[in-house]
């Protein structure tokens, strides 16, 4: 007999709390200090991944991990787009950025940074035909692609220009390319690899973004000056052995971690393989994303959700108005609030008072709150489509409230809520791919980090939507025999 | 010999309606009682009163050794206990759709009084044949007729052996033609000494079975005696009720 169990599922419910153990910092006297890095893995050649090996790479994963052991440090890397870094950084989720973090006078007022290892200058990109900007002078009242926390949005708007805000670079520069937007300030070493890399013609380097030399550093939090000043120890002694400077040659033909040095890059293609052979390379990574990351992610959020569901529906019909409020300002803040908002707060916010959620337990506690919230309705909705007279009858044969719950009112109550909670669960497949931006790892997460690497967006990105639809389709085909089997007894 | 069914001055309203205006009666083991009335007289809300599907506002229901007194708000103890004693057919019968004929049955007395399947499925098949349902133990209730539904529904409140069995109008949902089968099943029961309160508009088999007949009118007991008031009324109104029943009939 298929009926919905609220205990079991209340079981399943807190045997996953114990995923959600809060992370102590990993503080330790004798063992090698656990040092997590935060980096975007989709910023070539200065942090990718391998195309051959898949493994993270580039110029500050190397600088980073020679500091790492020269200071004695186990590194552990963390990928999550430039956005989400200084949020993880400030809800100790990592404990530094390895990522070209340009030093500014606003970030210098909040972190701690060690000393530069790359020196560079902006440069200004824009389409192929575009000779209306040569200089940052020209950027005004034009637009802009540009992430929204890198200090080149900050240059791009102090030249005038409107800023529209992209996830990384590769998306930005398609932008430009399509006509979208002017032009991208950026790092001119980030650019000739984009350049190199993707042979692209449509777009061109159009002019220097001022003069000024930027200095990029790893970046602290505040209340960890051991690590900068164990890093700048590092640094000093990788510079004086050479070590720097042989990292750097090895991938701009220069070097840059002296002032002056990126004047004379000398980018390569980091990857040179045929799109098809790039679609191919990627298929199995963006599998074991969808395994591993998107399905363990909606199945868990799923059940937990249907739990929450049925709560706050019970609380809906509940006599007790406390509990009709709460569940009514449960589901009308989830319903009225976008799902990458709450994502957000339970992720990057809720540290703060305390709640630290790991990135696989806190994309699950989100999911679940969204679904439950939507789902709630439905299956209050479904509840009351049952007679009353079932109730009674429920009664009179001396059931208390749950048994009659239980046994009789929810089983068939979960006929009428299949159709619509199928959907709810379509919807939730494909919200699963949000999660990479707290930094759990799933599909369209791989399908980004290749497409950054190898600048092959359209059939990368359109691999990610295939692997999506076949799921959701084969949800849909279980979804016919599930109804049958919950209706067989209506005529 | 005591009554087995002690009602004494029951109260209810439902807002502005004074659904009942203190309702006394009583009725030994083994008897059949009809409560005969028009809509609306509070006949329904009697039997409902008697399973605390009603909470009266006033009065004492008593069956066997359990009794209410609703002058007090009752706990949910005295109410289980109440409702035991009884079982309850309805006008819609009630079944549970997603369960099979023997499902209906066994739900009961497995889940509640929490007796062996294989004890309340055996108690179950015997009870099936009393009603003349055997080997439909599997067929869901859509697969029955009217008839055979109610029928189930009787057999559901016997299968938890209460001491008396509450039936609310158990033919009027019917179509004519299936009346018959559930009064014989309803016959039957009368002969082997169930105590009986049944909610009906059938005069004529009220007459076969009554011991006791109770007339209902705006929350009254407006008339009462045995199966004769049926034929032989004394009070005006129990008199224009009847001869509409029996033209209508």
């Amino acid at each position: 007999m298929p009926s919905i169990r609220p205990l079991v599922l209340l079981a399943v419910l807190f045997g996953l709390s114990g995923v959600f153990a809060v992370t102590a910092p990993a503080y330790a006297d004798d063992d090698p200090r656990v040092v997590r890095v935060g980096t975007e893995g989709v910023y070539p050649p200065f942090s990718y991944r391998d195309p051959d090996t898949n493994q993270l790479t580039g110029f500050d994963i190397e600088v980073m991990k020679a500091v790492g052991e020269e200071a004695g440090w186990d590194l552990r890397f963390v990928e999550a787009p430039f956005d989400s870094l200084f949020p993880a950084l400030d809800s100790n989720r990592i404990d530094v950025i390895a990522n070209q973090v340009t030093i500014t006078g606003e970030r210098k007022a909040r972190y701690l940074f060690s000393t530069p290892y790359t020196y560079s200058h902006g440069v200004i990109v824009t389409a192929k035909d575009n000779d209306d900007i040569t200089s940052l002078a020209d950027l005004k009242g034009k637009t802009t692609a540009q992430t929204a926390s890198s200090n080149w949005a900050q240059v791009a708007k102090d030249a005038g220009a409107k800023v529209q805000y992209v996830q990384d670079f590769g998306p930005g520069v398609q932008l430009v390319e399509q006509g979208r937007v002017d032009a991208i300030v950026n790092d001119n070493i980030a650019v000739l690899d984009y350049l190199a890399t993707s042979g692209n013609d449509k777009v061109k380097i159009a002019g220097d973004a001022g003069h000024d030399v930027l200095e990029q550093a790893l970046a602290f939090r505040k209340s960890d000056p051991q690590l900068q000043q164990e890093a700048d120890d590092a640094i000093a002694a990788l510079t004086k052995d050479g070590t720097l400077a042989k990292i750097s040659e090895k991938y701009f033909g220069a070097d840059v971690t002296v002032q002056g040095g990126s004047k004379d890059v000398d980018v390569k293609a980091s990857d040179s393989r045929t799109r098809w052979q790039v679609v191919k390379d990627t298929a199995w990574p963006m599998f074991v994303g969808l395994v591993k990351g998107n399905i363990p992610l909606t199945i868990f959020s799923f059940l937990i959700g249907m739990v929450l569901a049925v709560a706050a529906a019970l609380a809906r019909l509940s006599s007790l108005r406390v509990l009709d409020w709460i569940a009514r300002a449960y589901i009308s803040v989830i319903r009225g609030t976008p799902l990458l908002v709450q994502l957000f707060i339970v992720f990057f916010g809720l540290p703060a008072i305390g709640l630290d959620f790991d990135p696989y337990p806190a994309a699950i506690v989100a999911l679940s709150l969204n679904v439950g919230g939507y789902a709630a309705e439905v299956v209050r909705g479904s509840i009351l489509s049952v007679p009353s007279g079932q109730y009674e009858a429920a009664t009179v044969i001396g059931m208390d409230y749950w048994q009659s719950m239980r046994r009789i009112i929810l089983p068939q109550a979960a006929r009428i809520a299949v159709p619509p909670l199928g959907n709810t669960l379509l919807s939730l497949i494909k919200d699963s791919a949000l999660a990479s931006l707290v930094l759990v790892p799933e599909l369209f997460r791989e399908a980004q980090v290749t497409a950054a690497a190898t600048t092959e967006y359209l059939p990368l990105y359109t691999m990610a939507a295939l692997y999506f639809w076949v799921v959701c389709y084969l949800v849909s085909l279980a979804q016919g025999p599930l109804e049958r089997r919950l209706s067989r007894y209506a005529t | 010999m005591t009554d087995l069914i002690e009602v004494h001055g029951l109260e209810k309203s439902f807002g502005p309606h004074h659904v009942l205006r203190g309702v006394d009666f009583a009725a030994p083991a083994g008897s059949v009682t009809v409560l005969l009335g028009p809509s609306g007289s509070g006949k329904t809300t009697i039997l409902r009163s008697m399973n605390v599907l009603a909470t009266p506002d006033a009065g004492v229901v008593r069956i066997g050794d359990s009794s209410i007194d609703f002058s007090r708000p009752p706990d949910r103890r005295a109410i289980k206990s109440l409702r035991a004693r009884s079982g309850m057919v309805f006008q819609a019968h009630n079944l549970f759709p997603h369960k099979t004929v023997l499902g209906n049955l066994i739900e009961g007395p497995v889940q509640v009084q929490k007796r062996s399947p294989d004890e309340a499925a055996a108690d179950a098949r015997a009870l099936l044949e009393q009603v003349g349902l055997s080997g439909r133990e599997d067929a869901y209730p859509s697969q029955l007729s009217g008839g055979q539904q109610q029928r189930v529904g009787i057999a559901r409140a016997l299968a938890l052996k209460p001491e008396v069995l509450l039936l609310d109008e158990p033919t009027s949902a019917l179509d004519p033609e299936l009346v018959g089968e559930v009064l014989a099943v309803i016959r039957d029961l009368a002969a082997e000494n169930w105590t009986l309160v049944i909610v009906t508009h059938e005069v004529h088999f009220a007459q076969d079975v009554a011991d006791q007949v109770l007339f209902l009118d705006e929350g009254v007991v407006a008339e009462r005696g045995g199966a004769e008031v049926l034929t032989d009324p004394q009070e005006e109104r129990t008199r224009r009720f009847l001869a509409r029943m029996l033209d209508a009939g």
